[in-house]
């Protein structure tokens, strides 16, 4: 890289150079020609220039990616033609091109300096590479999160399957052999029946501890078995509309099995609805699930609910949970699930 | 004469139990299998008129084995078991070709006769 002495560099004192080499963002500026006039010491450390071999070369084939510069340069043409600035004086995020070739995010804003004659414009940019990484590494571990409460809970469920309800199994089939073994007229036949009544309860009870921890027909089927049995419990009627037969992620089907369990659950304690409609699909990679009632509407918001607690499980799947009720017009729960099928 | 039957479970107790709960009610129990390939050689060797199959299985799941039942000739009918007794897994076990499902603590033999004849 050479320097280029025919394109003077923005003339300063250097009380303002110092101070604008002390600052921790680039400052980046230049002229209506795209040529650098001022590159401090932070753009420096950045970029990987010196100063030197900044100031006079083209901005664009400096510090802009090859696959950006063009739109760059129509920008820059466009503005100075009069047409409305689209980049100045907001934050926004790009790619940045350092000496080596390497390409790493950056957030910037780029002013024009008012009454500046010859024209100059003066970007700050900051390396977000850091911030980027960051926010990759939280979303995955929240993704992780989610999944290890899933698994946790699919484990719970498979232990209490294998263990305790196995063992009430063997209990119920032994006292109906007893049973069978026993006259109906005798003493002990009125006792093993209700040894059996009770064993049915204790089993019907550990059932559903089970089925609230996690369905196992949710691992078995899938949503769409999983959904029907949900209808089928629902106090209030339920008309599944559309659900698809696919299979998807353990933690999307789970996500959607509870935003649909936990909807009908508010249905029908609040709604005073006489229905409900489910409908469940698949749009522009995600899976939408819907809970719609007939009943009086003006719920208050997800707050307060079993909803918010699926709020956080959506916003860790980077998913979404809306609800519209209107008062009079029943409500709507509506959950975006990004499922990549 | 009596109705034969292949008792597929991983679970020797269970199998245990089940053989005499069903011997009691007048059904011949043919054979015992404790995985899937084992009832796929035992079914194709002891051709029973029903393998009662439990849906979780050590090589995988008893749907699978419900199908690939159902494929054989001659093919037996199938009713899967389980201990879970959620009400919706009698239309899955439907929908991959299996006669019905009952759940392992309300097995009977009259139970059997019932799913059997689509009651």
């Amino acid at each position: 890289m050479t320097t280029h002495p025919d394109s003077p560099a923005l003339s300063l004192p250097p009380e303002l150079h110092a101070v604008l080499d002390a600052a921790l963002d680039c400052v980046v500026a230049m002229g209506a020609d795209g040529r650098v006039v001022l590159f401090n010491a932070a753009a420096q450390r950045t970029f990987g220039y010196t100063a030197e071999q900044a100031v006079g070369a083209d901005m664009a084939e400096l510090l802009v990616p090859p696959s950006l510069r063009a739109r760059h340069r129509d920008g820059v043409a466009r503005h100075l033609a009069g047409g409305a600035p689209a980049v100045l004086d907001r934050r926004i995020e790009i790619t940045g091109l350092r000496a080596d070739g390497s390409e790493f995010p950056v957030e910037l804003t780029v002013t024009r300096l008012r009454g500046a004659e010859p024209v100059l414009f003066v970007a700050y940019l900051r390396d977000i590479t850091d911030r980027k990484l960051a926010e990759a590494e939280l979303k995955a571990s929240r993704i992780r999160i989610v999944e290890a409460a899933d698994a946790a809970r699919r484990r719970i469920e498979r232990d209490l399957h294998d263990g305790a309800q196995q063992r009430l199994v063997m209990l119920a089939l032994q006292l109906r052999i007893a049973r069978g073994r026993v006259g109906d007229g005798d003493e002990s036949a009125a006792l093993l029946d209700e040894a059996l009544a009770e064993l049915d309860g204790a089993t019907a009870e550990l059932r559903e501890l089970a089925r609230g921890i996690h369905p196992a027909v949710l691992t078995e089927g899938g949503l769409h078995p999983a959904l029907r049995a949900l209808a089928a419990r629902s106090a209030v009627p339920v008309v599944l509309q559309e659900v698809p037969d696919a299979r998807f992620a353990a933690s999307v089907e789970a996500t959607a099995y509870f935003v649909v369990a936990e909807a009908l659950t508010n249905v029908a304690r609040h709604a005073c609805a006489e229905r409900a409609t489910v409908v469940v699909r698949e749009e522009a990679g995600a899976l939408v699930v819907e809970v719609r009632d007939d009943g009086c509407g003006g719920a208050a918001g997800a707050g307060g609910t079993g909803l918010r607690g699926l709020d956080d499980r959506l916003a860790a799947l980077g998913g979404r949970l809306s609800m519209q009720s209107p008062s009079g017009e029943g409500t709507t729960i509506r959950a975006e699930i990004p499922c990549a099928s | 004469m009596d109705r034969t039957v292949l008792i597929v479970d991983d679970h020797a107790g269970f199998r245990a139990l089940a053989r005499k709960l069903l011997a009691a009610e007048g059904w011949e129990v043919v054979g015992e299998a404790g995985d899937g390939a084992e009832a796929l050689t035992e079914a194709r060797r002891l051709h029973p008129e029903l393998v009662l199959l439990d849906l979780n299985l050590p090589d995988g799941s008893g749907l699978d084995v419900a199908e690939r039942l159902a494929a054989t000739d001659p093919a037996p009918q199938v009713v899967l078991t389980s201990t879970h007794d959620e009400d919706e897994l009698h239309e899955l076990a439907r929908a991959r070709r299996a006669t019905g499902f009952v759940p392992q603590r309300l097995l009977s033999g009259a139970r059997l006769e019932a799913v059997l004849s689509g009651r």
